[in-house]
């Protein structure tokens, strides 16, 4: 990444068991893991004396823990599906948060003790799993049996394997044996050669994993061995650019304060360098030499990837480790020459393995539903099945003397008296069997095809989704991702977007966008970025250095930076640019260009918010050329200057602001501060400058409305004294062993204090391409968009305008409270408000009679705070409702468990369809949450990605892929399911009627291949070709207009009353499919197989051509596979006869000899497509959908024309016109 | 209004500049879901035309039919109470089954109007279950088909075996092989019946063997039809190959043989039936059809009256939709 290692090292003042993690700003309070919850918020409390800053990065106020930790356990609890490995979410915080001792115990059962450079010692007690991975499920002979488990987890397929083999007794075996089981072991080797060959891809992979190699500490001196060797208490030295095989707590780093540093993109997709601290107590030993030897006590593993709690004692001595000391398996090593560590957690144990659970399983809702008619279907089936029981029951009864005679049942003989049976085995016996057989020939009313088809056709739409250019994102040079394949067709359904705002709405580029420095508002910055090429490069032995971005700056700051030197202002100016360049824990590197004499500085930090802030003081001249702990070197304007950094109080969430104490070249020693505004204003004097103060607080409103994020700076000179005071308080805090965070804010809190403000900067964080149009579009279409963001109210609410979330027409309501009952009460009086608006807004709808679209719209904007009251109460209840009546919702300052808990909200409350999407590891938990949870391959890295069902690259993608491909997924499967239905229900039914002429005994006509050929090969391609390629509306259309998206929505396409009118045409098409021939050839010579051959063929033409009727667009493959399939089935049907050894032989060669035969098809097939052919068009004419207008606008072009619709498309037209302005 | 205006202009622009590496899906109009497509609208007018050219269609056809079933001749008499006699009429069953009884049986028709040679000679036989499951299964493909499967019996059951080893044709189908006889005179002089082409072919040639003989068929237990002559091949026993192909339906005919001269209209068809076979025991009825054939084939008007009615409703359906799109368009 970098071609020079950065210089930062600790200061000698301060001890290196002080950690320095990252130093977060605003960016980082939106992207902690949900599972750092619990560990983190317990690391809050002040008497826990183990310096953690890493709780900086926690976001929450202590008091929504509890409601997150409950939140969590009802997750944990309830055995949630989302994720594989069961984790205790609560457990261990709990329990330290009740311990709040001195030293942090780890329970002994709880942990594991690693003996360092001792492996056998370590693993001698507990078998500590070996370093070698496996994500491959099978192995050669585990395949057949766990694959065939997996696959039998489908309730349906154990219904075919039962029937399969109830049709292996003899008494039963109405089919062949072979016909019998063929479509069920097509279906499941079609699943297991998958299966097999992603599972050989893996293998290939685990291998080459495995058999990586690492240097490991044997016999004194490190060796080269297999990364699946490497065993727990192994001692590893890592070079850099290497990979880490597994966990290791770092021991010693080529540096000689022992930091080191890691690229985690490979965990968590975050591309920055992070910094990893070896512990003093071990920095100096070398491996080799001196024998390494104490024991780590950790906790078991887990898969917080942001936690890790254990302790080591080292020549007696016991320290604590946390997260900082820890470098887990996956991660890079950067920027240092080796690190030295010993393996805590290898294999599948590590932290990546863990976390390494694949998309979460989703079942789609439309999925459910027809669970909802299989079970109907299933009825239907017992029915038909009794009906022939019953029939049959009677039969023998009735007839109980002919059995005899026709010998059917007993061999009788007139010339030896006793009647013998013949497989005769009673009367009830004889009614269960037929009950069975019955079951056996009717099975595919539930139709097996339909799971293989339904799957077929899913990667089908996958396909056309991952191909859609429109859905390619060039900046991040992705495609559209499908990794969830069973839910394509919930995004024609959904009712409610989450939205996360950084990085999903916006870019998460933080660019400067203009300052108020000392009262002065400098924002009319316009120049281009060649004016300040001389301003903001530094020459240095030759070279010449330049930033790696540049900002557009202010001419006239520019002008003021140059001239006034010596006045008050410049000084102002100065110091503010110097503070922006000092405070911060920015990393510079400096990369080489193709120009030898230029060489780029790029500035590395974790928070973009701060990189920013640098880029711009070095456009301005002050750039930052050098960091070490002990000192900064600033090229100020052309010169050179070194600073000492005396101190650096790092941010936290309680301060919310962070300084550094600067050693001024002029011997002056200052403090510089950097926070957010409210708690800055707290320890600015007042006193002092009142106006500047003022004016730069009307600035900030100014700057948070237009959607920028802010940040306020001050300074203070200290004076020898207080230096003094300070720099002795700091020291004692820095070295104490016990509570020395507690300390070091301490001290933070007593140095800010009486500051002087410079100003604030303000830093745009821009909004996506598309984004206002995106959001206008769902909201046309019905889809109800909330926000949650982790940002303040004020840069929410602005965004939420930016973005035309929020408009100008709508009434906001606005809920921060700080308390259960104050919540209780806002939330009482907002719903009022509700009311009042919904009544007169009614009111003056009936006067002017147009619909009910008009009501004025609410904006719900609720804050983190309150909601920790709300969420997990019973004021949950009332915020539903509230929040149901506002067409926008607002959440800010929510912390990712809120997220989710707000996702839950909606989600368990309604039917209605959820969608989450966002783009960082905070989201990860709503992604989850959500039916369907999409992930922004954007900046913030993979964890949202990899948590999601869909990855796309940019927001607006998201219209695309509701409005255009979600409705097309579902009106598709919709279709196909009803369609799957009917057509086996069409071919029982048949088999059904003849039975009734069979006195009950369940011959059937159609010969048994053609039965299992039906749904495999006759009449399943082109429902499958139709449910991928049909589209009902073009791509232009449905962007046009997006209420049709409605139609998902109202479920439309697949309902109870649907699945109803199906079956009643079923029923009718089944008669006439089969009574015509009947009466036709009453009386006649016809034999069965030429029967049954006339019924097959008619019964497949019937459904393709039911198939067709309904197709919209007919491409050539649509036609090659309907027409296809029917002449396949007549060339099937031929050879099947063709076979002299089968029953039929010749038989359809005779008949479609005769005419009879022909016309009977004919007639069949009118008469029995006639009623459903006359109720379409009576309901597309007479009755017209909104898709249907649109679809008939489509052909015909013009609107004028359609007489009655004209009134609806018109409200279209007028609701897409908004989405145009 | 043109999200996708941003995108695809972008695209198209920076197409040359973008590296191999660019995931850019390639266009083509398949994986853009644009292929050339006919989008079929139920217009008003498709409808009603569509209408009235099955209308125009079917009931040409429907009167077609009707007319060619009117033109087929045909006799139906049922014989089965009427050849009983008076003294055993209360027992039928005690007549058909006793082997002393005389099963002959003089029966007279009056042909009512000219029949055109080859008048067809069908037995009907009514509810008679040769679609039983039971029934259907018993009997063996393989045994009728080629000496060498003599032995293979298995589904025959329980006609499958005899003292004296398999039966051929072995099972329930052929055990109950019809055998009632027909001889025709007219004017006293002999009506021939041709069995000529009464089996299909294709059974004749590849279902039934040429080497397969009739063995120890009807020789012991109880009997439940025709006897086998033991000298001709199983292929040239017509009756038995037209009985095996098993009826559809409860209510069938079989083809029994050809009479292949003109009957004249009121000619004397003096018939002498043997009547052997029984159905008393299950209120079969048994008659003999006399009937001539056409396109159609024989009697039969259903067809034409479901053409008749398709065709007349689809008529009616398109002047509905006429006068309602002419009175009350949408």
């Amino acid at each position: 990444m970098a071609s020079k290692r950065p210089l930062l090292i600790p200061s000698p003042r301060t001890p290196s068991t002080l950690e320095y993690p990252s130093l977060p700003t605003f960016a980082d309070l939106l992207k902690p893991v949900p599972e750092d919850l619990n560990s983190v918020s317990t690391m809050d409390s002040n008497n826990n004396p183990i310096e953690n800053q890493q709780n900086s990065e926690h976001p929450f106020h202590s008091s929504s823990r509890g409601s997150i930790s409950s939140l969590q356990s009802r997750n944990s609890g309830s055995g949630n599906s989302i994720r594989e490995v069961p984790i205790k979410f609560g457990s261990k915080g709990a329990e330290s948060d009740g311990l709040g001792l001195s030293q942090k115990e780890i329970n002994d059962e709880d942990a594991r003790l690693i003996y360092i450079n001792d492996p056998a010692k370590t693993n001698e007690r507990f078998e500590f799993s070996g370093n070698s991975i496996r994500t491959a499920k099978y192995s050669f002979i585990t395949f057949l049996p766990r694959n065939l488990f997996e696959q039998f987890h489908r309730v349906a397929y154990i219904y075919f394997l039962v029937i399969a083999i109830l049709n292996q007794l003899p008494q039963l075996a109405v089919f062949g044996r072979g016909a019998s089981v063929l479509p069920l072991a097509f279906v499941l080797s079609v699943t297991a050669i998958k299966d097999a060959y992603e599972d050989y891809r893996r293998h290939r992979a685990d291998r080459i994993e495995n058999n990586r190699l690492a240097w490991v500490l044997a016999d004194n001196q490190f060796q080269q061995k297999k990364w699946k060797d490497i065993r727990v208490g192994e001692v590893i030295k890592i070079a850099s650019n290497e990979t880490l095989p597994c966990d290791l707590v770092l021991l010693s780093t080529s540096d000689s304060t022992g930091v080191a540093y890691v690229q985690t993109i490979n965990l968590d997709g975050e591309s920055n360098l992070k910094t990893r601290y070896a512990k003093q107590e071990t920095l100096s030993k070398v491996p080799e030499k001196d024998k390494i030897s104490g024991v780590i006590k950790c906790e078991k593993p887990n898969r917080n990837i942001y936690g890790f709690m254990a302790n080591m004692e080292v020549d007696g001595k016991r320290v604590s480790l946390g997260p900082t000391n820890i470098i887990l398996r996956g991660c890079e090593l950067k920027n240092t020459g080796w690190a030295i560590g010993v393996a805590v957690y290898a294999g599948r144990e590590t932290k990546a393995m863990l976390n390494n659970s694949g998309a979460p399983s989703k079942r789609s809702r439309l999925e459910n539903q027809m669970n909802r008619e299989t079970i109907i279907l299933s009825m239907f089936l017992v029915i038909l099945c009794t009906i022939v029981s019953v029939c049959a029951a009677v039969w023998l009864k009735r007839f109980a003397d002919y059995l005899t005679i026709i010998q059917f049942y007993h061999k009788k003989d007139y010339s030896e008296t006793p009647v013998e049976d013949y497989n005769y085995y009673g009367w009830g016996l004889e009614i269960f069997f037929t009950f069975l057989m019955s079951v056996i020939v009717f099975q595919i009313m539930i139709p097996i095809s339909l799971y293989i088809s339904m799957e077929l056709v899913r990667v089908g739409q996958a396909y056309f989704m991952i191909r859609d250019a429109r859905m390619y994102d060039e900046s991040s040079n992705s495609r559209f991702q499908c990794r969830a394949l069973n839910i394509n067709e919930d995004l024609g359904q959904i009712r409610y977007v989450f939205s996360d705002k950084t990085g999903t709405l916006t870019e998460n580029k933080m660019e400067f966008q203009c300052a108020s420095i000392w009262g002065t508002d400098y924002s009319s910055g316009k120049s281009s970025s060649q004016d300040n090429q001389v301003g903001c490069s530094s020459q240095d032995n030759g070279t010449v250095l330049r930033p790696k971005v540049v900002v557009r700056t202010d001419p006239e700051l520019q002008r003021l930076l140059r001239s006034e030197k010596e006045t008050e202002k410049g000084k102002n100016i100065h110091n503010f640019f110097l503070a922006l360049a000092a405070c911060n824990t920015i990393v510079p590197l400096t990369k080489d260009t193709s120009d030898p004499s230029v060489k780029l500085i790029d500035y590395q930090g974790e928070s973009p918010d701060e990189q920013a802030l640098v880029y711009a003081a070095a456009t301005y001249g002050f750039m930052l050329i050098e960091r070490t702990s002990g000192h900064i070197i600033i090229d100020v304007q052309g010169h050179i200057q070194r600073y000492d950094v005396l101190g650096l109080h790092e941010f936290d969430s309680d301060r919310k602001r962070m300084s550094v104490i600067l050693g001024c070249p002029d011997q002056t020693v200052k403090l510089f501060v950097k926070g957010a505004d409210t708690s800055m204003f707290n320890v600015i004097d007042k006193s002092l400058n009142l106006d500047v103060i003022n004016a730069t607080e009307s600035h900030l409103y100014k700057y948070s409305s237009t959607g920028l994020r802010t940040l306020v700076i001050g300074m203070r000179e200290l004076s020898d004294s207080e230096f003094q005071i300070w720099q002795s308080a700091y020291e004692h805090a820095t070295t104490a062993l016990y509570g020395r965070a507690g300390l070091l804010r301490k001290v933070a809190y007593s140095v800010e204090s009486n500051l002087s403000i410079l100003g604030a900067s303000a830093i745009e964080d821009k909004l996506q391409l598309g984004v206002p149009e995106a959001i206008e579009a769902l909201r046309v279409a019905g889809i109800k968009v909330w926000v949650l963001t982790g940002d303040k109210q004020e840069t929410a609410i602005s965004i939420g305008y930016s973005s035309k979330l929020l408009t100008s027409k709508m009434k906001q309501i606005i809920i921060n409270n700080n308390s259960m009952e104050s919540c209780r009460r806002s939330l009482e009086d907002a719903k009022n408000l509700c009311k009042k608006f919904q009544t007169t807004s009614s009111i003056t709808q009936n006067g002017e009679g147009s619909s009910g679209t008009t009501r004025t719209p609410i904006a719900l904007i609720i804050d983190g705070t309150s909601l920790v009251y709300i969420l997990d109460s019973e004021l949950e209840e009332p915020l539903f409702e509230l929040a149901c009546e506002c067409s926008v919702v607002l959440c800010c300052r929510v912390a990712p468990l809120q997220k989710a808990g707000i996702v839950a909200l909606v989600k368990n409350r309604t039917d209605d369809m959820t969608l989450a999407i966002g783009d960082g590891a905070n989201d990860v938990s709503m992604i989850q949450m959500a039916d369907v949870g999409i992930g922004i391959s954007g900046q913030e890295g993979r964890q949202a990605v990899m948590a999601s069902d869909f990855a796309m690259g940019q927001f607006r993608f998201l219209v695309t892929l509701l409005l255009v491909h979600g409705h097309w997924n579902y009106q598709r499967m919709a279709y196909m399911i009803l369609y799957n239905f009917y057509r086996n229900a069409v071919f029982v039914l048949v088999l059904f009627w003849y039975t009734l002429f069979t006195c009950f005994t369940l011959t059937t006509a159609v010969t048994e291949w053609s039965s299992m050929l039906y749904s495999v090969i006759y009449t399943s391609l082109p429902t499958i070709v139709v449910a991928i390629l049909d589209k009902d509306l073009s791509r232009r259309t449905l962007l046009r207009y997006p209420p049709l998206y409605g139609a998902g929505q109202r479920e439309e396409k697949y309902n109870l009353t649907l699945f109803w009118i199906t079956m009643l045409d079923t029923l009718w098409q089944s008669i006439a499919a089969f009574f015509i021939p009947l009466l036709a050839y009453w009386k006649s010579t016809i034999d069965i197989s030429s029967l049954g051959d006339l019924w097959t063929l008619a019964v497949v033409i019937l459904v393709n051509l039911h198939l067709a009727m309904d197709v919209i667009r007919w491409t050539w493959i649509t036609h090659a596979t309907i027409w296809g399939s029917i002449v396949a089935t007549f060339l099937a049907v031929m050879v099947i006869d063709a076979i002299p050894s089968l029953f039929g032989y010749w038989a359809i060669f005779n008949a479609a000899g005769t005419a009879a035969f022909w016309l009977c098809l004919l007639v069949i097939i009118v008469a029995a497509l006639l009623p459903r052919f006359a109720v379409k068009f009576c309901f597309e004419y007479f009755r017209p959908s909104d898709i249907q207008i649109a679809r008939e606008a489509e052909k015909f072009g013009d609107v004028t024309q359609l007489g009655g619709a004209e009134i609806e498309l018109n409200q279209m037209q007028e609701s897409t016109q908004q989405v145009a302005r | 209004m043109s999200f996708k205006g941003g995108t695809s202009s972008e695209g198209s622009t920076d197409s040359a500049a973008t590296k191999k590496s660019s995931k850019k899906p390639k266009y083509s109009k398949f994986t853009q879901q644009e292929l050339p497509a006919c989008k079929p609208i139920l217009t008003p007018g498709w409808v009603i035309t569509t209408f009235i050219a099955v209308g125009i269609v079917f009931i040409p056809i429907g009167l077609a039919s009707l007319f060619a079933s009117e033109h087929v001749v045909e006799i139906v008499h049922r014989y089965d109470e009427d050849c009983v006699p008076s003294d055993y009429s209360d027992n039928a069953l005690a007549y058909i089954q006793s082997t002393e009884t005389n099963k002959t049986c003089k029966r007279s028709i009056t042909v009512p109007k000219q029949m055109k040679s080859p008048v067809y000679i069908y037995y009907e036989l009514d509810n008679f279950y040769q679609n039983h499951r039971r029934y259907v299964k018993s009997r063996s493909d393989k045994q009728l088909r080629s000496k060498a499967s003599e032995s293979d019996t298995k589904d025959c059951d329980p006609e499958a075996v005899s003292k004296n080893g398999p039966i051929v044709p072995c099972g329930l189908i052929a055990w109950s092989l019809f055998n009632d006889t027909y001889r025709f005179s007219v004017n006293n002089s002999i009506l021939e019946v041709s069995k000529k082409e009464i089996a299909w072919k294709s059974d004749q040639q590849y279902k039934f063997g040429s080497d397969v003989y009739p063995k120890n068929f009807q020789s012991e237990g109880l009997i439940g039809g025709a006897k086998l002559n033991e000298s001709i091949p199983l292929s040239e026993q017509v009756d038995l190959i037209v009985w095996m192909r098993t009826a559809a339906l409860p209510t069938f005919r079989k083809l029994y043989g050809k009479i292949e001269v003109d009957l004249e209209a009121n000619d004397e068809i003096s018939v002498v039936i043997q009547n052997n076979y029984n159905t008393y025991s299950f209120d079969g009825k048994k008659k003999l059809v006399l009937s001539t054939t056409s396109w159609i084939g024989g009697k039969n008007d259903f067809l034409g009256v479901a053409y008749l009615t398709v065709g007349g409703l689809c008529l009616f359906l398109a002047i509905s939709f006429m006068l309602i799109y002419v009175f009350k368009p949408r």
